[in-house]
């Protein structure tokens, strides 16, 4: 069989032991596939929202109640983006529990870092372009974690917002942000990120001296499980979006009030836990940052893997990383779900 | 087994989609209703059709149903739709009214005062039980005069007539005499904007529905909004029991009267034949009813009508007038509730302040036809004057009347 484009985006063989699904886990694909669902169900809710301020809320229950299928394309973006944030999320834990962040992969493991804090940012802003009266807290909150921040922290707040008031004039820098801004910061990141995993040899695996299996599957059997892969994340967001629909509030009156028991966007539920024990800046700002910058220092400061131990789960020579990464995983969670059910 | 797993998958990828396209067939197509007044699509009547219009002057197709409602307008799922109704199915209850009615070319704001009927209703007697108030605290030592000081909630009428320009909001914990703090809890029941005690015979709604749209039992609200008020409804607040002010609790009646008479009035009081006859809408008055703009320090102060305003004294017949204005109030209310056919030329009764009766005619052998308001039901009367009556022109209030004409039980 003559190799069609899309098998040619793939290399002509890989290791068979490290494209087993038990290995990757599928995340960094199925991640790709999402933000493709993403970009597709977000185009078509372009046609139908209005990013103004009096008619978003508006626009958005046109989109989910009287377009033909809009409901469910929303649901749709909803998901995949929810799901991206896990995937990207378990693709991150798979590469360090597996110690394939190693040279000369370090790199790209800081570009994959910085397409999971670009998910996220993504997430928000769309959430926040509901512009209903859920989304008030989440954005006074987290737009004056910005301003906290000392000497240049009204400057990104300008930045990120706009003049005004957060609730009033914000909307067309969050459109923009999440349309193209971030978008476009996304799109090249994950053109790179691919890139580079093959620039950088493929999928992580020891050198050949140390390999003990040899054996390699075509790339028309990668194909064949990618695919796979799509039908089966497919079915579930199509289930999902049939079954959950994606969050929805009344349009904002004039002055939004931020209630007491307002709720952050679950994947900030860790931060606002946080955000009880004291100053902003500190635990809304600097340690969420610390905790990426622990996170990018991985490859670099923590000793270096063994080279027969990449692209093995669990190896001992990676277990300071597995430690550092698996604690701050326990945390958050821990955290998120603490605030859950407060 | 391999080679068909992508089939198999694929099969089922197909057998999701048919299932969403087959949920989507299954909802109710949205039925868009894009009033006239706000030109702004709703899609309430989608699940709503069957909501009868509330009157004649609120068309459905002018008005729809958001203007008075509230609601997220394009929700078609109920929670979401329902989530911002001003005060659940009742956008009259005094908290919303004014966004929920209001306006100037409704019923606040207007230049033409008698349209007013937000800032009468808020300042009458009925809302600010200021009446009541004040006779408490003064019975019980908290002020030294009978002067209204305190009302249910707070009002303010800047062009007084009565001379009483504001009410602050009656706060019972406050109050220290543990009397009026009871007072305060248990008998704050039956202003208008109260939660009506439990029980058919209270049944009732708040803010202007609290007349206006009377209803059968406590479990039936009608979307019906009248001016044609049945006695059923006042008595779901007057005359269902009295207060006892040693234990300061409301006493219910007890009896369940089944007739007219016995319905009519607690067993002490002296009535006519009219007064349990006609309902209380065809005597009383709107500005007695709903306020005159003003705020009053009691009832007696608002409350006018006597015997008299129908029936004259021996010495003088009732005052009447002759409509020549087509842009008459009376005209206005007639059309309102059309029990009458009211023409140009036509003669009625007016009251002492000349509030036009104007379900009422003179008739061209000088006595007077009424027309029951709420039951088209048509009363001849005569005038004192020309009569055998006996009582001196000083002594004309009803309760005179009521020496020689009260009825037995």
């Amino acid at each position: 069989m003559r190799p069609s484009f899309f098998h040619h985006l793939h290399p002509p063989t890989i290791p068979a032991a490290q494209a087993r699904w038990r290995y990757t886990l599928g995340a960094g694909g199925t991640a790709i596939f999402l933000m493709l669902v993403l970009g597709v169900t977000g185009i078509l809710e372009m046609f139908y929202y209005v990013p103004n301020p009096q008619d978003a809320a508006l626009s958005v229950q046109t989109i989910t109640y009287h377009v033909p299928f809009g409901g469910f394309v929303r649901n749709l973006h909803y998901w995949s983006a929810q799901l991206l944030l896990i995937v990207s999320a378990v693709h991150l834990l798979r590469v360090v529990f597996t110690a394939a962040y190693s040279h000369p992969r370090r790199f790209n493991y800081l570009l994959g870092l910085g397409l999971f804090v670009l998910a996220i940012l993504l997430d928000f802003t769309g959430y926040i372009l509901r512009w209903d009266s859920g989304i008030c807290y989440p954005l006074v909150t987290g737009t004056n974690l910005i301003k906290t921040i000392p000497l240049i922290g009204n400057f990104l707040f300008r930045i990120a917002i706009g003049g005004g008031e957060a609730c009033s004039t914000a909307l067309i820098r969050f459109y923009t942000w999440h349309i193209f801004g971030i978008t476009i910061a996304a799109v090249i990141l994950m053109v790179w990120h691919a890139f580079r995993v093959r620039r950088d040899g493929g999928i992580a695996i020891p050198p050949p001296a140390l390999r003990a299996d040899n054996t390699r599957i075509s790339r028309n059997e990668l194909v064949r499980r990618e695919v796979l892969a799509i039908l089966v994340v497919g079915i579930i967001l199509i289930l999902m979006s049939t079954f959950l629909p994606a969050p929805i509030a009344p349009a904002m009156t004039d002055k939004p009030a931020v209630t007491e028991n307002a709720r952050a966007p679950w994947f900030f539920l860790w931060v606002q836990e946080m955000l009880k024990w004291g100053d902003s800046f500190i635990f809304g700002v600097l340690i969420p940052l610390g905790i990426l910058a622990i996170l990018a220092l991985i490859p670099y400061v923590l000793p270096k893997p063994a080279g027969g131990d990449i692209g093995r789960w669990f190896p001992k020579s990676n277990r300071l990383a597995q430690i550092v990464v698996g604690v701050i995983a326990l945390i958050v969670i821990a955290l998120t779900f603490a605030m859950f059910i407060s | 087994m391999m080679k068909k797993t992508i089939p198999f998958a694929s099969g089922l990828l197909l057998l999701a989609l048919a299932l969403v396209w087959w949920m989507d067939s299954k909802q109710p197509r949205p039925v868009e209703l894009i009033p006239t007044l706000t030109g702004q699509p709703e899609y309430c009547i989608t699940c709503h059709a069957d909501l009868p219009e509330i009157s004649a002057s609120h068309p459905v197709k002018t008005l729809g149903c958001v203007i008075c409602h509230g609601g997220e307008r394009l929700a078609l799922d109920a929670d979401l739709a329902h989530s911002t109704m001003r005060s659940g199915a009742n956008p009259s209850d005094l908290s919303v009214v004014e966004q929920s009615c209001g306006g100037s070319n409704c019923h606040s704001g207007s230049e033409a005062e008698n349209r007013n009927h937000i800032q009468r209703v808020m300042t009458s007697i009925q809302s600010t039980y200021a009446g009541a108030i004040a006779n408490i605290r003064y019975t019980f030592g908290a002020q030294t005069d009978l002067n209204a000081y305190f009302g249910i909630q707070a009002v303010t009428d800047e062009q007084t007539a009565t001379g009483i320009t504001s009410l602050s909001a009656f706060e019972p914990a406050n109050e220290t005499n543990p009397f009026i703090r009871k007072f305060g809890e248990q008998c704050l029941n039956c202003h208008i904007n109260a939660v009506p005690r439990e029980g058919e015979a209270f049944a009732r709604q708040t803010g202007c529905a609290a007349c206006h749209s009377p209803q059968a039992s406590a479990d039936s609200k009608v979307h019906t909004f009248t001016t044609a008020i049945p006695y059923t409804q006042c008595n779901a607040c007057h005359n269902r029991g009295n207060y006892d002010l040693r234990a300061m609790t409301f006493v219910e009646r007890t009896d369940h009267p089944t007739s007219r008479i016995q319905d009519y009035y607690q067993p002490i009081a002296q009535f006519t034949k009219c007064e349990y006859t006609l309902d209380c809408i065809d005597c009383h008055t709107r500005e007695e009813a709903m306020g005159d703009g003003d705020i009053h320090a009691s009832k007696k102060d608002i409350q006018y009508i006597q015997c008299k305003t129908c029936h004259g004294t021996p010495a003088e017949l009732p005052l009447t007038k002759t409509l020549t204005d087509p842009n008459d109030i009376a005209f206005t209310l007639a059309f309102l509730n059309p029990v009458v056919d009211l023409k140009l030329g036509d003669t009625i009764l007016v009251t002492e302040k000349g509030e036009p009766l104007w379900n009422t005619r003179v008739l061209p052998v000088g006595t007077y036809e009424m027309i029951g308001k709420a039951t088209r039901q048509k009363f001849a009367f005569r005038p004192v004057k020309g009569s055998s009556c006996t009582q001196t022109g000083a002594d004309q209030s009803s309760a005179y009347c009521h020496e020689c004409h009260s009825v037995e039980r």
